[in-house]
């Protein structure tokens, strides 16, 4: 039974309407993993000569031990972005003579099936083969392998668990959010280390008792139940029902003193939280908000030296912008005739699409203020990333936005979905990062940081000023294009 | 005149889906439109609306461009498949921004909407459901709705009775007759449905492969010369 669900997954895969399109991205995605992967095996094999060579004079063990916990923190992270719920179509199956269970089953099988599971295992288990045994002996190898095994399961279908949670509650992700950030910070503060936290586990493993790794796999086999016993639970209301609950009629008061614009934002705020896949990349671009920790480095701080942390300053102040105006309009492909047709100014439409940039930087911006607490230095940068954003980056996207002829199907799920992606998007995201360098290399290179950050924060407000402008001239390069946008969305719908 | 085609062509990868010299249409007129699947119905309608760029020729509406100037955008509603109803909103919140981009308040489109109650046959309103999630026939009633409620001089409906109930299909026709004694609604109507065709509309055009092949007022004989001419 598993083996024909898996078969008839693989046709639904190779027989979708849209597949054509979307090859392209597939074997880029493919090389892209098959990169990975040799590295992993490179550095799995190369461990135990790599360490020594990197950090001398260090113990191999503490090392690697340190590193093991906070690989699989930073696992979890990426899981909550990218990792897909695996779906089956389950209705032409539920009528049919299948027990539940085999229908649950397949969903948690299914589900192991993702590059992350095969990465820390290609990463760790050759290191645990080898140098493991080799120091404190078979046993504890073993024992350590059943460790990294168990993590990797206990993270799958954690992540899948709080993301089923997350698809009735949207506002858990925000719980999610602090907890991992309140890590984030205590880790970076160096309050509490999570590679101290998983050298003393597994130093306690290693030394005193070899079992008390058992407590990983068992870790997971709770994991993966409570995650069957909740898809068991809700396999009628997740999936067949959900039509069920009254709709309710919303408004954003707070829109309306923008007059039409606002009413055309409104429309977009709705598509955005009645869709799946544009809920999950604003709450992506909302995950990006930590990269502050990985890029703002005490060192770079200290030194004035703002090249990276401008990439990850513009990256997390216009998340949104990137992420998800690289597919506009795309978004709006499925009634997209039906704006053009009705009395919809399109001027209002062009600038419903500025000031919605501008709501959702100025309100991410505000919450990445926090990183002021690190230093004084990091909202300098963020603010004149900030401006170059809704002064410079909007008329990219845009501009960029008026060239996608390709519709957005809302109802799946946004992580590794590559449907709806054209050649526009990986052209796009190389000015947008790359344009803020043009107008700071030239001072950071004479020595004037600050100048150069001032030179971003500057061009970005020079946009903003002129904005009326950018908007006509984004209205005229729409309607030169707008039969080809229409006809192109009406492809897929 | 509400609408003037000249020389309007339309070609898709070497085959022309259109060609229609001439072709007026007067305020007030309610028009059927005929033909087999692939007579052009469909594109020229989307020609009519500026959906799609013509390869040559035009389409005036009172005398202006339609793709020049949104004017027209004023005094003409259509609906012609799901592609214009935005779906993720409910029924109320829908009429509620069609309404608005006309500038007519909640409570005015409220009370439209009291009209049509024997129209929508208790299944629009008040539902607590995604458009989405409405049957086929019962989006056709939001979409038509919707048109109507702006007060058009010129409606466009593309198949308006395919899905719709049978009840519904001769409201909808009582509704076009009165609109144009009412109102001088002019009515652009496609069906592959002769019967209401020639009952609902004064004018017929039959079309053939994006030609014109018929054009002419109805009398008590064209249902008859209509089916002949599509049973041959």
């Amino acid at each position: 039974m598993l083996l024909t669900f898996l078969d008839h997954q693989w046709k639904a895969f190779w027989r979708s309407k849209n597949k054509g399109g979307t090859i392209a991205a597939q074997i880029f995605m493919g090389f892209m993993v098959l990169y990975l992967l040799s590295i992993a095996i490179f550095l799995g094999f190369m461990l135990a000569e790599l360490i020594p060579k990197f950090l001398p004079g260090r113990d191999i063990m503490l090392v690697f031990n340190g590193l093991i916990l906070y690989y699989f923190a930073l696992d979890f992270i990426m899981r909550m972005q990218l990792q897909d719920l695996p779906t089956l179509s389950i209705l032409p199956y539920l009528h049919l003579n299948i027990p539940r269970k085999k229908i649950v089953g397949f969903l948690n099988v299914r589900a192991l099936f993702t590059a992350f599971n095969l990465f820390p295992l290609i990463l760790f288990l050759p290191f645990c083969s080898t140098t493991v045994v080799h120091v404190y002996g078979s046993l504890t190898g073993i024992m350590y392998g059943l460790s990294v095994i168990g993590l990797c399961i206990f993270n799958n279908y954690f992540v899948l668990f709080i993301k089923r949670l997350t698809t009735n509650n949207v506002f858990l992700i925000f719980a999610v959010m602090a907890v991992v950030a309140a890590v984030a910070l205590m880790d970076y503060l160096k309050l509490f280390a999570i590679s101290a936290v998983s050298n003393a586990v597994f130093l306690f493993i290693a030394r005193k008792n070899p079992f008390a790794a058992l407590a990983f796999p068992v870790l997971a086999t709770v994991a993966f139940l409570v995650n069957a016993h909740y898809l068991r639970s809700r396999l009628y209301t997740e999936e067949l029902s959900s039509g069920e609950e009254k709709k309710a009629s919303t408004d954003y008061p707070f829109l309306d003193r923008f007059g039409e614009t606002g009413t055309l934002i409104a429309l977009e705020l709705k598509l955005i939280f009645r869709h799946k896949r544009p809920r999950s990349a604003i709450i992506m671009s909302l995950v990006f908000i930590f990269y502050g920790f990985l890029f703002y480095k005490r060192d770079l701080l200290d030194n004035d030296s703002f090249g990276m942390m401008i990439f990850a300053a513009t990256f997390m102040t216009g998340s949104v912008i990137s992420i998800y105006g690289q597919f506009m309009f795309g978004w709006q492909g499925s009634h997209f005739d039906g704006l053009l047709v009705n009395k919809t100014n399109l001027r209002n439409f062009i600038k419903a699409k500025f000031l919605m940039f501008t709501l959702f930087a100025t309100f991410i911006t505000l919450i990445v203020s926090l990183y002021g607490f690190l230093s004084w230095k990091t909202l300098a940068v963020q603010f004149a990333a900030y401006l170059y954003n809704i002064g410079f980056g909007t008329v990219v996207i845009l501009y960029f936005a008026t060239r996608n002829y390709k519709a957005i199907d809302l109802s799946k799920s946004s992580g590794f979905n590559y449907q709806g992606v054209g050649a526009s998007q990986f052209v796009l995201l190389l000015p947008y990062f790359l344009i803020p360098y043009l107008f700071y290399f030239p001072f950071a290179i004479a020595g004037l940081p600050y100048w150069g950050l001032a030179s971003i924060g500057a061009a970005g407000l020079i946009g903003l000023v002129t904005r009326s402008y950018w908007v006509e001239f984004i209205l005229k390069e729409f309607n030169k294009r707008k039969y080809r946008i229409a006809a192109g969305f009406r492809e897929l719908s | 005149m509400i609408l003037e085609i000249t020389n309007l062509k339309k070609i898709y990868g070497g085959k022309t889906v259109v060609d229609i010299p001439s072709l007026n249409i007067g305020e007030g007129e309610t028009i059927g439109l005929v033909g087999n699947n692939g007579a052009g119905k469909t594109t020229l309608f989307r020609m009519m609306l500026d959906l799609i760029r013509p390869d040559s020729g035009e389409v005036l509406s009172r005398g202006i461009n339609v793709s020049s100037n949104d004017q027209w955008k004023n005094y003409t509603a259509s609906y012609l498949d799901e592609g214009f109803l935005i779906d993720y909103l409910t029924a109320e919140e829908y009429f509620i921004f069609i309404g608005g981009l006309h500038n007519f308040s909640v409570a005015h489109v409220t009370d439209y909407l009291k009209q049509y109650e024997e129209f929508f046959n208790g299944e629009i309103l008040n539902k607590g459901k995604y458009i989405r999630d409405f049957s086929k026939g019962n989006q056709n009633k939001i979409g038509i709705a919707a048109g109507l409620m702006q007060n058009p001089d010129l409606m466009v409906l593309d198949e308006p009775f395919a899905n719709l109930d049978p009840t519904t299909q001769i409201r909808l026709k009582a509704m076009v007759k009165s609109l144009k004694t009412d109102r001088n609604m002019a009515t652009l109507i496609s069906s592959h449905d002769l019967n209401h065709v020639t009952d609902v509309c004064d004018r017929i055009i039959l079309l053939e492969r994006g030609l014109v092949i018929k054009d002419f007022m109805k009398d008590e004989n064209t249902l008859k010369e209509l089916e002949e001419y599509f049973s041959e």
